[in-house]
């Protein structure tokens, strides 16, 4: 296993350098589009509106949204774009299992991701003067994200194995998981609440929020709760991907549509 | 040794609404250091055998052994298998070969270390070393091929399935990727191969099987295959015209010149016979009405439309 991930994070490394122009354009169009939704935002608020936690809210949901997309369109876009070139078969012709190459995959980019997250964090925090802080203790609300991202992802490459028209579904995607990642479940009172404990990824997003934006401790039952719902999407993702992928072969879908 | 083993391999499929029968009853068997020409026309089932034998389509019946192991459920059955696939790319075109190779190699199971030295040898053996870090979008189609052999070979499996794996070649290329797989082959390996080229198919099996709508028609040894479709007659061709005398001699065996130079001898018997007349004459040749593996093929083919 750790021989892949050092193999795929070689592969990475080398299209990121190869091609470093779309790597530095993809980091700049997130944070341009991030300071045109912030400059309409100032003007719509008028000049003595004050965002206060509420922008730093948003600063550490858009950061985390566009983790998530890249995560989500990394595996069930690369899995279609690798059956429309012809390279998906021979990856299933590993004695790994597909769900292992896609996620030490999806690891390995996540990896180049979050060095790019972090640049593009930096250049939000100059744009809007905001600066969040930053602790060890992050990384678990962020792994319960990431959890639950892997899971949609791999429910999401499992369709793509099955249909066509996935792409379209993808382009649909991120409008939903900025919704998730931006509601701010842990200000609202039960039932409510409980819906939102629900919703992938927004108790993790929740609870970075919490430490990043409003400087709180960490409340290690919201912690609990986010590695429960980052945990249970994971599950149902990866069995949603492996019941694809044997519905694939047994409709011979697999490498071509 | 026995390397593969298909028994009554079965595959539908649904197409709207109604259920078709891609393969109906495949049984292949494959021994180390043998090449089966798998041969058959468009849509007989060849690449939906082969896929199955490869583990990446689930037969709806029948079974696949690989060196007694399992493709579909046992995944170190893949570790002695190498593919190049038709209509795929089969290798990273953003990527270098000697990127690709060791990329696959690690996840045929190799570790990084084997991985990067296999892959400096096969380079050098299939002569793409010095475009070894030239990407392969830039690389000839040849060279795009023999990478890709390249790398279904980078963790020596015991098993190979090339199909059509000179599609679009030219001369040179076909040549080349000819000698690979005579190399491949003589180093033990066992090799299904799929081609619409007939002559490479006959100039490289041992055997060969015949696919016609699902079914194989026909499973023999390329040799006795073409035996078995080559007529019995003969054909001498002389240096100088055959003289009247000779001419009348042959007659009285019942054959007729059918140019001033050629006569056609029905059978063995016959020929030394013939030969005994024609004596001090020189000889141009003497063949065989030999058949070729694409009169074989059109025959069973056809034969089997009719």
């Amino acid at each position: 296993m750790i021989t892949i991930f050092w193999a795929e994070l070689k592969r990475q490394w080398i299209q990121q350098r190869r091609y470093a122009l779309d790597s530095i354009a993809g980091i700049l169009g997130i944070a341009v589009a991030f300071y045109g939704f912030f400059l309409t935002t100032k003007y719509a608020a008028g000049p003595a509106a004050q965002f206060g936690d509420r922008l730093d809210s948003i600063v550490v949901g858009y950061a985390l949204w566009s983790l998530v997309t890249f995560i989500i369109a990394d595996i069930a876009g690369g899995l279609q774009q690798e059956a429309f070139t012809g390279t998906l078969e021979q990856l299933f012709l590993s004695p790994f299992s597909p769900a292992k190459i896609f996620l030490t995959r999806a690891l390995a980019r996540l990896t180049v991701i979050l060095v790019q997250i972090f640049g593009i964090l930096l250049i939000l925090m100059a744009v809007t003067g905001r600066f969040l802080s930053f602790t060890p203790t992050l990384l678990l609300p962020l792994v319960t994200v990431i959890l639950g991202a892997f899971g949609i992802a791999l429910a999401m490459g499992g369709l793509s194995l099955l249909v066509k028209q996935v792409q379209q579904i993808l382009g649909f995607l991120p409008f939903g998981l900025f919704l998730a990642m931006l509601v701010p479940v842990e200000t609202w009172e039960m039932p409510a609440r409980l819906v939102g404990w629900l919703l992938p990824m927004t108790p993790g997003a929740g609870v970075l929020r919490e430490l990043m934006a409003r400087n709180q401790a960490l409340d290690w039952g919201q912690l609990a709760i986010a590695f429960l719902n980052g945990g249970i999407y994971f599950a149902i993702g990866l069995a949603l991907f492996k019941q694809a992928e044997r519905i694939a072969k047994l409709r011979g879908r697999i490498g071509g549509y | 040794m026995q390397i593969l083993e298909a028994r009554n391999l079965k595959k539908f499929y649904r197409e709207k609404g109604r259920e078709v029968e891609a393969v109906r009853d495949v049984s292949l068997t494959l021994a180390a250091g043998e090449i089966l020409a798998f041969l058959g026309p468009n849509g007989a089932g060849k690449t939906t055998s082969i896929k199955m034998i490869a583990g990446l389509i689930r037969p709806d019946d029948g079974w696949v052994r690989i060196c007694d192991r399992d493709p579909h459920h046992q995944p170190q059955a893949l570790k002695l298998l190498g593919a190049v696939l038709e209509g795929n790319r089969n290798v990273y075109w953003r990527y270098t070969p000697e990127e690709n190779l060791e990329y696959f190699g690690v996840l045929r199971g190799m570790s990084q270390n084997a991985a990067r030295k296999r892959a400096a040898d096969l380079l050098e053996r299939f002569n793409l070393a010095h475009k070894r870090r030239a990407l392969v979008q830039s690389l000839s189609r040849g060279m795009q091929q023999k990478l890709a052999i390249a790398v279904s070979l980078m963790h020596q499996p015991s098993l190979l399935l090339l199909d059509e794996p000179t599609l679009g070649l030219d001369v040179e290329a076909t040549e080349d990727v000819k000698r690979l797989v005579r190399e491949i082959v003589q180093e033990g390996c066992a090799i299904l191969l799929t081609t619409h080229q007939l002559a490479i198919a006959e100039e490289l099996s041992n055997r060969v099987a015949i696919i016609n709508k699902g079914e194989i028609v026909t499973e023999e040894t390329t040799d006795e295959l073409i035996r078995q479709f080559s007529g019995s007659a003969y054909v001498i061709e002389t240096e100088r015209p055959i003289d009247a005398e000779r001419v009348r001699k042959l007659h009285l065996l019942g054959l007729e010149c059918a140019t001033s130079r050629t006569i056609h001898v029905a059978d063995a018997p016959m020929l030394y016979q013939v030969l005994a007349i024609l004596k001090p004459l020189p000889i141009l040749q003497i063949q065989k009405d030999q058949a070729n593996l694409t009169d074989v093929f059109l025959k069973l083919v056809r034969g089997d439309e009719a």
